[in-house]
């Protein structure tokens, strides 16, 4: 019983020790350019540990988590250019409107197993991308311009500097980390990974499995919002290419599974591996070849894969690798 | 004998053309350790499923505890105190000893703390304290038996079904298992068990129930039982039956 209290205290007291230094490290970082690659690196972490807590806790994995994203993005939007609603409020109507969703969505789809329910969630998200394409009133594939009304908290709106942003992004993945960090040792984080290892035998425990993913699928959703609500602002331009495509799913899964599925670290080490480097070399190669930044992005990740199957995290870990599947 | 903690009353299991169950009416008192015995596909295993709740007969009605838990899905029905495991073991393979246990402790128990404490005494009970912080996935057979024997144990059963969880142990790993059981029956939890080997489960059981061919052969003491002559022709054949 110790040594687990022990271990979840070293977790959060190492987690406020990185978030204090990524608080401090714009201090000494001025260039914009790299500022943009934290807000990114920080975006996704915490994008990728809202997708965590359904594909690598519950182990539903999802490819349409786009979906989400664009809801929020587009729900903030709309509501402030046709309605005038600050952008927080649509930042929380955006994940309410994600959150009812998902729980609609998996009311079907939760009945699938394996890779039939992967499938769903990507077609699903396909629909989403194409309604939103052809959504006359919310742009179409023009998109939405946000309005620049000046510098702000209360419109978080900020064109002079990329800090306020910044700020936000390393709160948002502060308490991303921090729900899962605490969902992780609650009824619901047993049974999500009671659910993910062996449905039938959770539910001869009494565990209601059905439930259980909705529940997973409601929390992730809704926090997948926020980001999508933030990305918006961030970029203040938004059209269904650049929030609603395969590409925001895959980004959101991949630092996950790259650094350690259903782990509570894997995402942000994923992150803070994969964006950066997918951001530096698509500035520094992109342009040279066709798609060399592209290949060697690829070769990371099957290196990786290939070295440390269950995720860079097994780097850190005292338990030995696990060797193979005993079956 | 009171009224009986489970029945089934005429229940039926089509699969199709096949019938897996035809009409079996058992019941169960508490406290006994109940055997449920037959050769290979007699059907044992489809009236263990149905009994957990995995799915609902065709036909005829499961009683527990006085309610009539026929419609009721298995995790309704473990919560009123109906658990088991499973013959397969179905270990949750990523999580350690001690968090497979609290899976089922958590239907008892809101607090995690409580939860815990409670997974732990379970573990103490089933000699598996000292692997408590190893992974299900490394364990060794006989230890993931015992495993699914904890994780049913936490989530405080009135009536614990086991599915064969003494065939292929080694005879000393099976001895500790029927040790294991009988400790569990001391506890005042009614068992009910599927099993194949007969010279283990027959001292063990106070009572056998045969099925063969998906209908109730016979039931009684397990000394009359395996010298019952239908019981003797379903086993081996015709003509090894006593006075054919």
């Amino acid at each position: 019983m110790d040594s687990f209290t022990q271990r979840r205290r070293r977790d959060l007291i190492l987690a406020a020790i990185l978030a204090a230094i990524a608080a401090c490290v714009p201090f000494f970082v001025k260039d914009v350019y790299v500022q943009n690659i934290m807000v990114l690196t920080l975006m996704y972490a915490a994008l990728s540990q809202a997708w965590n807590i359904l594909g690598g806790y519950c182990g539903q994995i999802s490819l349409g988590h786009a979906l989400y994203f664009g809801l929020g993005a587009y729900t903030t939007a709309l509501l402030f250019t046709k309605f005038g609603v600050l952008p927080w409020f649509g930042m929380l109507a955006g994940g309410a409107i994600s959150s009812v969703i998902a729980l609609a969505l998996g009311y079907p789809t939760f009945r699938l197993r394996g890779h039939y329910f992967v499938i769903a969630t990507i077609v699903i998200a396909e629909i989403g991308f194409l309604l939103f394409h052809n959504w006359d009133y919310a742009g179409a594939a023009l998109g939405i311009d946000i309005p620049v009304r000046g510098d702000s908290w209360a419109k978080f709106q900020f064109t002079r500097s990329k800090l306020p942003f910044y700020y936000f992004a390393l709160v948002f993945c502060c308490v991303a980390w921090f729900i899962t960090w605490w969902l992780e040792d609650s009824k619901w984080g047993f049974w999500w990974r009671a659910v993910k290892d062996n449905p039938d035998a959770a539910e001869s425990l009494g565990v209601v499995v059905f439930n259980s993913k909705m529940g997973a699928a409601a929390v992730s959703a809704f926090l997948t919002a926020i980001g999508g609500a933030f990305y918006a602002q961030f970029v203040s331009y938004i059209d269904p290419e650049s929030v609603m495509t395969f590409q925001f799913s895959l980004l959101m899964a991949l630092p996950a599974v790259l650094g350690g599925i259903g782990t509570l670290w894997g995402p942000v080490l994923g992150a803070v591996i994969l964006i950066p480097m997918t951001e530096l070399t698509r500035s520094f190669i992109g342009g040279s070849g066709r798609g060399v930044d592209l290949i060697l992005y690829g070769a990371v990740i099957v290196l990786i894969s290939l070295a440390r199957p269950d995720g860079v995290i097994g780097l850190f870990s005292r338990r030995p690798a696990s060797k193979g599947v005993p079956q | 004998m009171s009224a009986p903690l489970l029945e089934t009353r005429g229940v039926w299991q089509r699969f199709g053309g096949l019938i897996a169950n035809s009409d079996v009416s058992i019941s169960v008192g508490a406290g006994e350790i109940v055997g449920l015995i037959g050769p290979n596909g007699a059907g044992k295993s489809t009236l263990f499923n149905l009994i957990a709740g995995v799915l609902p007969p065709t036909q005829g009605t499961i009683w527990f505890n006085g309610q009539d838990v026929t419609q009721l899905p298995a995790a309704e029905r473990c919560a009123l105190g109906v658990a088991r495991t499973f013959q397969v073991v179905k270990s949750f393979e990523t999580m350690t000893v001690i968090d497979n246990v609290i899976v089922g402790a958590l239907i008892r128990n809101d607090k995690m703390k409580d939860a815990r404490r409670k997974a732990y005494e379970v573990l103490e009970f089933c000699g598996l304290a000292p692997r408590a912080d190893k992974l299900a996935r490394d364990l060794i057979p006989s230890e993931k038996r015992r495993l699914e024997v904890a994780r049913a144990l936490a989530t405080e059963p009135k009536l614990l079904m086991l599915d064969e969880c003494l065939t292929g142990l080694t005879p000393l790993e099976a001895q500790s298992g029927v040790a294991l059981v009988r400790k569990v029956r001391d506890t005042g939890v009614t068992v009910l068990m599927v099993e194949h080997v007969m010279e283990i489960v027959m001292p063990l059981v106070d009572r056998a129930i045969v099925l063969n061919l998906g209908k109730k052969l016979v039931e009684g003491k397990p000394a009359d039982v395996v010298r019952h002559p239908e019981v003797i022709s379903a086993y081996l054949g015709d003509r090894h039956a006593v006075g054919a």
